[in-house]
């Protein structure tokens, strides 16, 4: 994929070779630029030129060329991954395309102080440089890889914080519970804005359009100095070991590029049970259904079938009436349930959100309808009586009839008795 | 010789006034089609009003695809996601009918669109109705009489106003079958024929098949039969006409999906019931009490009656409670008391026409027919007989209802047409008679001949010969001036009931008309051209959500999915919209996002000055949703501070923040009516509105009509990503925002001097 990699001057090159030769090993095309180029630009007649977008400039005030916050933004909204690593020297454009999605970094010139977990050997006596554990990372392995595995991560750098509204944020790597945020430099005169696991060292952000996006206060994470270095934590507890940046940046570049962590939905499907094809007027009330879906994953660039076992179906007119977890035989996910005896306008739906996957939502709308008058059962039982009782009504009226007509009545004494007191009225 | 010349002149009088009687039908029918053409002279030949179009679309249905898949026919589009049974939940009277006509018309290959059958369906039936009043009316009285109430009907305005061409509506053909029904009822009893009744049942399956007043009717001939039996006008030709009309009546219109169960299965069909049972039991006492003796009759009677009685109380209120038969409905109760409904059901009191009437529209709907049906019932409890019985509890009845209800005028308006014909023919009998010459009376006696052959109430003709000696005492100049002033009276019937039809109720709904200063008519086609966005330019299974008048015709003019519509069958859909519309923007954006709606579509009438927009009718939508909702929703958090519902200055926070506030009134601040006026001037309302500068959030605008009469609104999809706004920003965002480069240099902040990279 084309990646467009700024640095404050074009020695980023330099200074972050490993990184980028790591990133371009895997196939992509890297072109470096200084932020302040004034030929810069994401778009061309509208279509986006470069499929992401590395900011390791931390100082940038104003890019140059077309791009601007808002630009960046207008990337994001059509599909473009960002990456956007800041620094203690922080410019107000980097601090306003975290604004614009749901971040916030500290202002300049402050940086993340942790006086129990910085680095002695790289430190310069702020105690910026801090070593961070695999206990402060997301436990997502998409996103940050095999933590178990990974080393110690160097960071020196901003702080960050999620929104407080932006409830797609994803704390990537938190800070320690005995980090603050401050100028290193002043005297602390007032309550830092933000401390403790409050403070982001790497945030991140999927947009309803599954675009990737992760804000991080370092972009020394990147260095090649880093990514070199060997920790030496203060505390006692941490051993030191080559550092893990490398491994880290790899991972979570994979996740940010979309290299992992991407679902799609293939094929799906439902119909009557014994048949092939949707049935073209809508189910009928209580039928037996199956339905399937194929969903694939992007695996080193290849689709494969999708192996998760936790995905659900929802059977849903404004609430679930059928939630069922689907079978999952080699990507292919079916099941079979019976309708709801309940006519309306239904939605088979899948909605799959895991920490790490692109959203994957897949909705068939269906109608269940009412039965034919032609499709209810002729005889019931219950109606026995009812038939019983229409024929002996006929039977009694043939009798009654023949009675009636072939009867003489011959005179009985009683009916003379009415008579007579029927005339003494 | 002298016996076939009287014979021939009989006979040639018999023809004459057969012709005439004919000629006076005819006409009536005529000009009761002629004077309802008024909306399709001056506008076209569509459905004019808002409720008939389901009628159209689900008669249209029913021609383009057959009569089962009709019955059968489940409309994912309506009450969406419920659906609609349509086969299960309508009259299928008025479709039917018109589909036969149609099919009728089609084998005589001449083809017309269903849409015309439909448009000229209810004119062409106020002739049948009119001669259903006259036969109705011959057999309580006589023919003139007939004539009198069958001219009345053809255009008196209370029917009118529901028969309208254009108005493609279930009365329309309903207020024939109730007629007819009648007249049969009335001919059965008379005659005590298993023949007639089976035909009143037939009739009274039509009826019910067309429309739901139908209960009017089961409830109206046991109330006679009941009435007659406590009046000891108890015959074996009630017994014959009432029990099988009841027995084949029941089960005839059990044939009615829609109906089902219910003639057997609620409190509303149960009188029909008893009094069947309480007739064979009187049946039974006749029958016994020539049979035995005195004192086993009253042993009988006294104590057979009570244990019955006793026990069918017990039994009906068991069978109440069981679940087996059901209450009264709310609908009933309303009838009783009228503040019922606005406590306890606001759907059925926010329709207009559910209000009480006023007197003002007993005069408009009735004129002179108001005034004379009071002499035509007089003159029939004066004269009454078993038949003449069923008119006035109709007549009381009607009246009644007509009372409490607006739209049961409907009901009422035949008794009136068929008591005031009564009135003026016996007024006319009596005061031209005498001024004719001895031939004209012995051709009255002819006809009074003619009576007796199907009116067997022979005491009739001697009592009115009896009052013939009464009124001979009025001079002969009182009797030309009294009729000179009823004709009169005739004649400013006529004009009145013209003048009404004309420019009260020929007024389309659909279009909207005002006039200029020059008296140029202006008519406001918002409605069509709103609708055929909708339909033109978004998706076909677009889901528009709007308050229920309006469902039908979203969905008959635009084809698009609807959330509720004027089948105002489930309250708390209904309530769930109300909720929506009266929510804040967030809230509402939930509700909608739970029903998926996609377009929102609001009525304002505040440019134009149109008072029936959905402003107006908000206080219901509160109050339909809070009678669900009672935890989110507060009526009286809509209203001033002093109590008054009002949307200008005094508007609470609520309403100005209320989505149907903010849908109306967005960008309604920068319009200007007038120079002299300020911006945002309410014409319905007469005031500045409270609130100009409104912004949405959660939807967008998407059409608004040339005079802003409809506006559509677009749901917008949730952001894309999340922002940080200003004013909630943990950390203060200072400066200015970074503008674009337009292809310039960037600007990268200088490293300070005590940090390195």
């Amino acid at each position: 994929d084309r990646v467009l990699v700024l640095g404050e001057t074009a020695a980023v090159k330099d200074t972050h070779s490993v990184f980028l030769n790591s990133v371009k090993e895997r196939g992509h095309e890297l072109t470096v630029r200084a932020a302040d180029d004034s030929q810069l630009a994401l778009f061309k007649h509208g279509q986006l030129i470069f499929d992401h977008l590395f900011i390791l400039a931390p100082g940038v005030q104003v890019f140059g060329g077309s791009l601007s916050p808002s630009e960046i933004s207008k990337f994001v909204d059509a599909g473009g991954n960002v990456l956007v690593a800041a620094g203690s020297n922080i410019g107000d454009a980097l601090r306003e395309i975290a604004a614009e999605h749901g971040f916030e970094f500290e202002e300049a010139g402050t940086s993340v102080i942790d006086h129990h977990n910085y680095d002695q050997t790289l430190d310069s006596g702020d105690h910026t440089t801090l070593v961070v554990g695999k206990d402060q990372l997301i436990s997502a392995e998409l996103i940050v890889g095999n933590s178990a595995k990974l080393h110690p991560v160097l960071f020196k750098g901003i702080g960050l914080v999620a929104g407080k509204t932006n409830n797609l944020a994803l704390s990537i790597v938190r800070a320690s519970g005995t980090a603050y945020s401050y100028d290193p430099k002043a005297v602390r005169a007032t309550n830092p804005s933000i401390a403790g696991s409050r403070t982001l060292l790497v945030g991140g952000l999927q947009s309803r359009n599954n675009a990737r996006i992760v804000f991080t206060g370092s972009s020394e994470l990147f260095s090649n100095t880093f990514f070199s270095a060997k920790t030496n934590s203060v505390n006692p507890s941490v051993q030191g070991a080559q550092s893990g940046n490398a491994d880290f940046a790899t991972a979570i570049t994979r996740w940010v590029m979309k290299e992992s962590g991407v679902l799609r939905v293939k094929t799906v499907n439902h119909h009557k049970k014994g048949e092939t094809v949707p049935p073209v007027e809508g189910y009928f009330i209580t039928e037996d259904v199956v339905y399937t879906i194929e969903i694939e994953e992007l695996k080193n660039g290849k689709w494969v079938p999708f192996q998760g076992k936790d995905v659900q179906l929802e059977f849903v007119r404004i609430d679930p009436f059928v939630r069922a977890t689907l079978k999952n035989s080699n990507g292919r996910l079916s099941v079979a349930f019976k309708l709801p005896d309940v006519l309306g306008v239904f939605k088979f739906l899948v909605d799959y959100r895991r920490v790490g996957y692109t959203h994957l939502y897949d909705v068939q709308q269906v109608s269940v309808r009412p039965l034919w008058h032609t499709q209810y059962e002729r005889f019931i039982r219950s109606a026995y009586p009812y038939y019983a009782s229409s024929f002996s009504m006929m039977a009694g009226l043939v009798l009654f009839s023949i009675v009636y007509l072939y009867h003489k009545d011959t005179p009985v004494k009683g009916a003379k008795v009415l008579d007579s007191e029927k005339k003494k009225n | 010789m002298t016996s076939t010349t009287a014979a021939r002149t009989a006979s040639s009088r018999v023809g004459a006034t057969t012709l005439l009687t004919i000629v006076v039908l005819a006409l009536a029918w005529f000009v009761g089609f002629a004077s309802r053409l008024f909306a399709i002279v001056r506008f076209e030949s569509i459905i004019h009003e808002f409720d008939p179009w389901f009628n159209y679309r689900a008669t249209h249905h029913m021609v383009q695809h057959g009569f089962y898949k009709f019955l059968n026919w489940f409309d994912e589009r309506a009450w969406y996601p419920l659906g609609r049974i349509v086969g299960g939940t309508v009259y299928p009277g008025l479709m039917v009918t018109s589909g036969l006509i149609h099919w009728i018309l089609d084998s005589l290959n001449f083809h017309v669109h269903i849409r015309e059958v439909c448009v000229f369906l209810a004119p062409t039936f106020s002739g049948l109705t009119a001669i259903a009043t006259y036969l109705l009316t011959k057999e309580l009285w006589s023919p003139g009489a007939g004539l009198f109430a069958a001219c009345f009907i053809a255009i008196s305005p209370g029917y009118t106003s529901r028969s309208v061409a254009g108005s493609y509506d279930n009365e329309g053909i309903a207020i024939f079958a109730l007629q007819f029904t009648y007249y049969l009822w009335v001919k059965s009893l008379k005659t005590g024929s298993i023949m007639w009744a089976s035909l009143c049942a037939l009739s009274y399956f039509y009826m019910v098949s067309a429309w739901g007043g139908y209960v009017f009717i089961i409830n109206l001939i046991p109330l006679h039969a009941l009435a007659l039996i406590i009046m000891g006008r108890y015959s074996s030709r009630l017994f014959v006409s009432y029990t099988s009309f009841y027995c084949l009546a029941t089960i005839l219109s059990m044939q009615v999906p829609f109906v089902g169960f219910q003639p057997v299965r609620t409190s509303e069909h149960m009188p029909a019931f008893g009094v069947f049972g309480l007739l064979q039991i009187v049946a039974l006492m006749h029958y016994a009490r020539n049979r035995i003796t005195r004192q086993q009759f009253m042993t009988l009677f006294v104590g057979g009656l009570t244990i019955l009685g006793a026990l069918s109380v017990v039994v009906y209120f068991a069978l109440v409670w069981g679940g087996y038969v059901a209450p009264f409905s709310g609908r009933f109760y309303s009838l009783w008391d009228t503040g019922y409904a606005k406590i306890h059901i606001p759907i059925i009191a926010s329709v207009s026409e559910h209000q009480p009437t006023t007197w003002v529209s007993f005069f408009f709907d009735l004129h002179i027919t108001a005034a004379v049906f009071p002499v035509g019932l007089w003159y029939c409890i004066k004269k009454v007989n078993d038949e003449r019985v069923f008119i006035i509890l109709y007549a009381v009845s009607a009246v009644y209802f007509a009372g409490v209800m607006v739209r049961l005028m409907l009901t009422l308006t035949p008794a009136v047409c068929v008591l005031a014909g009564i009135g003026f023919s016996y007024t006319f009998e009596k005061y031209l008679k005498d001024e004719e010459t001895k031939e004209r009376s012995s051709s009255q006696s002819g006809t009074t001949k003619d009576e007796k052959l199907y009116d067997k109430a022979a005491k009739n003709v001697k009592s009115r010969n009896a009052n013939d000696g009464d009124e001979s005492g009025v001079s002969s100049n009182v009797r030309t001036i009294i009729s000179i002033i009823l004709v009169i009276f005739l004649l400013m019937f006529v004009v009145h009931a013209t003048y009404v039809t004309s420019n009260a109720y020929s007024h389309p709904s659909v279009v909207l008309q005002s006039s200029t200063n020059n008296g140029d008519r202006i008519i406001m086609d918002d409605f069509r051209e709103a609708y055929h966005w909708l339909r033109e330019n978004t998706a076909d299974d677009a889901r528009v959500m709007s308050w229920w008048d309006y469902g039908y015709q979203i969905a008959g003019m635009a084809n698009r999915t609807t959330l509720v519509d004027n089948n105002t069958w489930n309250n708390s859909h209904i309530a769930l919209v109300g909720k929506a519309m009266s929510s804040n923007e967030s809230a509402a954006y939930e509700i909608m996002t739970e029903l998926d709606v996609d377009y929102i579509l609001v009525i304002f009438g505040g440019v134009i000055g149109y008072s029936g927009d959905d402003i107006n009718k908000f206080l219901w939508m509160v109050r339909i949703a809070q009678g669900e909702h009672p935890k989110d929703i507060r009526e009286e958090n809509y209203f001033t501070s002093t109590g008054e519902y009002s949307t200008g200055a005094g508007a609470s926070e609520t309403m100005l923040n209320c989505l149907m506030y903010k849908m109306s009134y967005y960008r309604f601040g920068e319009t200007r009516v007038g120079y002299n006026q300020a911006g945002g001037f309410d014409r319905t309302r007469g005031y500045v509105i409270g609130k100009k500068d409104i912004t949405l959030e959660y939807i967008e605008e998407a059409y608004t009509t040339e005079n802003w009469l409809v506006r559509i609104y677009k749901r917008k999809k949730l952001p894309n990503r999340p922002t940080v706004k200003s004013e909630e920003a943990t950390i203060p965002i200072k400066g200015k925002k970074a503008t674009q480069g337009k292809n310039k240099k960037g600007v990268i902040r200088p490293a300070p001097t005590a940090s390195k990279a």
